[in-house]
C-alpha cells in the first residue's frame, strides 16, 4: 500500500471555523464523508485504543470487575445515542454491525408475506435491495415513490399510496446522492395516524441534523456509527419505539438467561446476536461525545457555508452540471454535491481529481441506483459525489473547484476536435 | 468477433477491442490500435513512454499498474494522459498496449 502522500492543498492543518487540529497524517483533501468520515477525531482513535488495550475484554459476560466496566461501556453508548435520536428507553437502542444491518433487521422482522410497502427512488440498496428480495420472494407489494426535479419527495404522493394492507413506510431522511433532507415528519404523522410503521434511515444525516424519533414521528430509525457521528466503521444500529415489535430473524448468544433455548424477547437482547463490537462502539462513544461537544448546529452549518461555495464555483464552470443542487433551500440539505464533466465519465473525473489533486471524492452510482435512473446519470455511469465534513476548509474548496475547471476545460477542448 | 488486420496477420480482439491474446502484441500492433480505436495518426515519445510503462509493468506483473504510478513514471499528469490517449488510460492507452480490458486500477 502507498499510503504515505502529502494533501497538496492542504496549507494550514487547522480547519478555521471550527478550530480543528486537521491530523498530520491526512495525505489527502478528502470530500468522501457521505462514505465514511475521515479522518475521526484523535479523541476516538485514543479512547479505542484504550479500551482496547485496558479493558478489551467481552463485555457483560463474566463476572470479574473490568469485563463489568466494559459491559457499563455498551450501556453508556446505549444510553448517549438513545438520547441522541430522542428515546425514551436505552435498552431499545440496539446495537448492529451499521446501517444496511439495522435496516434488514427491521424491514426483515416488520415485514412479510401478503404486506403493502412504500419507498422512495431515493433509497440506498440498503433498503432497495432489502425491499426488493421481499418483493420477489415473498409477495410483498412494494411502491417505489419518484422524486421531483430539486431532489425532494413529495409526502402527499407517499400518503396517496397507503393502502388498508400497508405495513411499513422506508424512507431515508436525506439522499446520499443528491443531499437533500427528506419531510419525513409529514409522513410520519400519517403512518402514525394509521397504524403503519414508518422505518427511517438517518445514514446521512444522524450528527448532521437532528434525527430524533418523535420529530421525524417514526418508528424505528437506523443508523450508522462511521459518517457524522464520527465513529468507526463496524458501528451501527437501530432505535425501536416502544410497542414495536420486531420479529427476530436471526438468534444467538447473549450473556444473559443462558440456559433458555429460545432467543430473548426483550430489547436489546431481542435484536443483538453474539459479542459485541466494543472497540467499535468504544469509538462510537467518543465520535458522538465529541460531535455534541462542538455542536451538531455548528458543524452543519460550517459544512454548509463550504457547501454553499463548493456549489457557487462549480455551477459557474462551463460543461459542468449539477444535480439536484438548489442553493434556495439550503435548510433543507447536507452538504452533499453531485455533478458530472461533459466529455468525461463520471469515474474519470474522479481518478483524475485523485491522481492529479489529491481530492478524494466518490464517482459511480452511490448504492444508489434508482437515483441515478431517475436522473438519466445511470448511462453516464453515475456522477462524481464531493461530500464534506468537519475537517474540511475552504481552500480545499477552492482548490477543488479549480481542479474541476481545468477538467472541464480538457473537456472542452476533447468534445471541439 | 472483431479482428485487427495487420500486414500478413489477423489479431483476434474482444468485444470491447482489447487483444484477446496480449502475447501476439509488439509496436506494429500498438500502432495499428492506436489508429483503430482512437483515431491516432502518429503516435509521440510521450505516447510510446505510456505505453511502454504500461506493458512493461503487464510484463513483469500480469496486471495494469495503478494509475498513480503510471502518472509518477511517465512524469505526465493524468489531465496530459487524457490528451494523449481520448479514452483514458484504460480504455485507450492500456488497449494500445495490447491489455486485456483492466479490472479497477487503470
Amino acid at each position: 500500500m502507498r499510503l504515505a502522500r502529502k494533501d497538496p492543498i492542504l496549507e494550514s492543518t487547522r480547519n478555521p471555523f471550527l478550530e480543528l487540529d486537521i491530523p498530520s497524517d491526512v495525505g489527502i483533501s478528502y470530500l468522501d464523508n457521505a462514505a465514511t468520515s475521515y479522518p475521526k477525531p484523535a479523541e476516538v482513535y485514543d479512547f479505542m485504543d484504550m479500551v482496547y488495550r485496558k479493558a478489551g475484554v467481552n463485555p457483560g459476560r463474566s463476572g470479574f470487575d473490568l469485563c463489568r466496566e466494559a459491559g457499563d461501556l455498551i450501556d453508556e453508548t446505549r444510553g448517549i445515542l438513545c438520547s441522541l435520536f430522542g428515546g425514551t428507553d436505552p435498552n431499545r437502542l440496539v446495537f448492529g454491525h451499521n446501517a444496511t444491518d439495522a435496516l434488514n433487521l427491521a424491514i426483515f422482522g416488520l415485514i412479510g408475506p401478503g404486506d403493502h410497502v412504500v419507498t422512495t427512488q431515493l433509497e440506498h440498496n440498503s433498503v432497495v435491495r432489502p425491499l426488493w428480495t421481499l418483493q420477489e420472494d415473498e409477495r410483498v407489494e412494494v411502491d417505489w415513490i419518484e422524486f421531483g426535479a430539486a431532489g425532494f419527495v413529495d409526502p402527499e404522493a407517499i400518503v396517496e399510496r397507503l393502502r388498508a394492507n400497508t405495513k411499513a413506510v422506508v424512507m431515508n431522511h436525506a439522499s446520499n446522492v443528491l443531499g437533500t433532507v427528506q419531510d419525513v415528519a409529514a409522513v410520519g404523522e400519517v403512518c402514525r395516524e394509521r397504524g403503519i410503521h414508518l422505518i427511517v434511515d438517518v445514514s446521512q444525516t444522524a450528527g448532521k441534523i437532528p434525527a430524533r424519533m418523535d420529530d421525524l414521528a417514526a418508528d424505528v430509525i437506523c443508523f450508522t456509527g462511521h459518517k457524522s457521528l464520527m465513529g468507526p466503521m463496524g458501528t451501527g444500529g437501530l432505535y425501536v419505539r416502544e410497542g414495536v415489535e420486531i420479529r427476530k430473524t436471526r438468534a444467538g448468544g447473549t450473556g444473559v438467561r443462558s440456559a433458555e433455548r429460545r432467543h430473548l424477547d426483550e430489547y436489546p437482547y431481542r435484536l443483538e446476536f453474539g459479542t459485541h463490537n466494543l472497540i467499535g462502539i468504544a469509538g462510537l462513544n467518543a465520535g458522538v461525545r465529541w460531535v455534541e461537544g462542538i455542536g451538531m448546529e455548528a458543524i452543519h452549518a460550517q459544512e454548509m457555508t463550504l457547501w454553499q461555495a463548493l456549489r457557487d464555483g462549480l455551477s459557474g464552470i462551463d460543461g459542468v452540471t449539477l444535480y439536484c443542487q438548489d442553493a434556495r433551500r439550503p435548510a433543507d440539505r447536507i452538504a452533499v454535491l453531485s455533478f458530472n464533466v461533459s466529455g468525461f465519465e463520471a469515474a474519470d473525473v474522479g481518478t483524475m481529481l485523485d491522481v492529479d489533486s489529491g481530492i478524494a471524492c466518490r464517482t459511480g452510482l452511490h448504492c444508489a441506483p434508482m437515483v441515478h435512473e431517475a436522473l438519466g446519470t445511470d448511462e453516464l455511469h453515475g456522477s462524481v459525489r464531493l461530500s464534506l465534513g468537519p475537517y474540511n476548509t475552504p481552500e480545499q474548496i477552492d482548490r477543488t473547484i479549480e481542479a474541476v475547471r481545468e477538467i472541464a476545460e480538457l473537456g472542452a477542448s476533447r468534445r471541439s476536435t | 468477433m472483431a479482428v485487427l488486420k495487420l500486414e500478413g496477420r489477423t489479431l483476434k480482439l474482444s468485444d470491447e477491442g482489447y487483444l484477446v491474446k496480449p502475447k501476439k502484441w509488439d509496436e506494429d500492433v500498438a500502432c495499428e490500435m492506436a489508429r483503430v480505436a482512437e483515431g491516432l495518426a502518429e503516435l509521440t515519445d510521450e505516447h510510446w513512454a505510456v505505453i511502454r510503462y504500461i506493458r512493461r509493468h503487464f510484463v513483469a506483473h500480469k496486471r495494469a499498474p495503478l494509475i498513480r504510478a503510471l502518472c509518477e513514471e511517465t512524469d505526465l499528469s493524468l489531465k496530459r494522459i487524457y490528451q494523449l490517449f481520448p479514452s483514458g488510460p484504460a480504455k485507450g492507452a492500456c488497449k494500445i498496449a495490447g491489455l486485456p480490458r483492466p479490472d479497477g486500477c487503470v
